[in-house]
């Protein structure tokens, strides 16, 4: 390894990092170990799941669904969903001929998917709401689990 | 070739990864055709009338969405299956459409685009007279 040469030619730890930063995203798509209820390319909706110090945020992507057509429960720690979206809805067409299709690149029909929450989360406290297309799914953690600010006093 | 090179590796590196410009996502579309009109429909979850933009720039239709509303600063990610802020798609569109006559709404994070024929162009029934 040529330690000798100046930095500006060869940083052994930035390219580390970069090397790192590629592996990373290598494995996300062709990692051995993914979620067992992870799911391919193309399935609805799609799912992000963020944490705040208090609780945890599921953003399930399914525009132009009925929300009374859309099953969510909890049970544990596994937040399911399920429902049924019929995409030719949003055309506006009185009757809607199948033949005449150009393309149909949305999801038509049945949906069902589950994802594992955090074991810090609380299931009784959970809210959901539909806004824009995205159902979001609010779940407070168990009080003790709360990220909590330690206070660095100067001594 | 070479100077090439250094030259793409050199504005690689100077932009930091947090403000790198992400790719826009690509909306999935259905396009439906009537007597009168060809529909596209095209799922952009998150986007709302006020930010999406359709526009038709010499016969091509682009659609653009940006989401409102994005997690904050205080949400930290555990599981991204859709990573972006914005959506985009462009179509070349031919000329039997009556640009004046388009109609794009959205509702429920779906944008419906409806462009309707020109007169003339619409199917015309010929009827066949019994001599």
């Amino acid at each position: 390894m040529p330690i000798n040469w100046g930095l500006e030619f060869f940083d052994p730890f930035r390219e580390f990092e970069r090397l790192q930063e590629e592996v990373d995203r290598l494995l996300q798509l062709t990692s051995p170990f993914i979620p067992i209820r992870a799911v391919a390319r193309g399935t609805f909706p799609v799912i992000n799941i963020g944490e705040t110090s208090d609780s945890v945020l599921v953003y399930l992507f399914a525009p132009g669904v009925e929300p009374d057509k859309i099953d969510l429960s909890i049970e544990g720690n596994i937040l399911s969903v399920s429902g049924e979206r019929d995409a030719s809805r949003a055309l506006k067409v009185e009757k809607v001929d199948p033949s005449r299709y150009y393309r149909q690149e949305r999801f038509n029909g049945r949906f069902t998917r589950a994802v594992t929450l955090p074991e810090s989360i609380d299931p009784s406290q959970v809210e959901a709401t539909y806004q824009n297309g995205i159902i979001k799914v609010r779940i407070g953690k168990k009080e003790e689990k709360k990220a909590r600010r330690i206070e660095v006093k100067a001594s | 070739m070479a100077e090439k090179e250094t030259k793409e590796l050199a504005t690689r590196e100077e932009q930091a990864p947090a403000v790198r410009r992400e790719r826009p996502m690509i909306p999935p579309v259905d396009i439906y055709e009537t007597e009168e009109a060809l529909i596209l429909v095209a799922d952009m979850p998150g986007v709302t009338k006020e930010s999406v933009e359709v526009k038709i720039d010499e016969n091509v239709l682009h659609m653009r969405g940006e989401i409102v509303d994005l997690p904050g600063e205080e949400v930290e990610p555990l599981y991204v299956e859709l990573r972006g802020s914005e959506y985009y798609r462009a179509f070349t569109i031919g000329p039997e459409f009556d640009l004046d006559k388009i109609e794009a709404s959205m509702e429920a994070g779906v944008l419906r685009i409806y462009l309707p024929k020109v007169e003339a162009e619409r199917p015309k029934k010929i009827e066949i007279k019994v001599a």
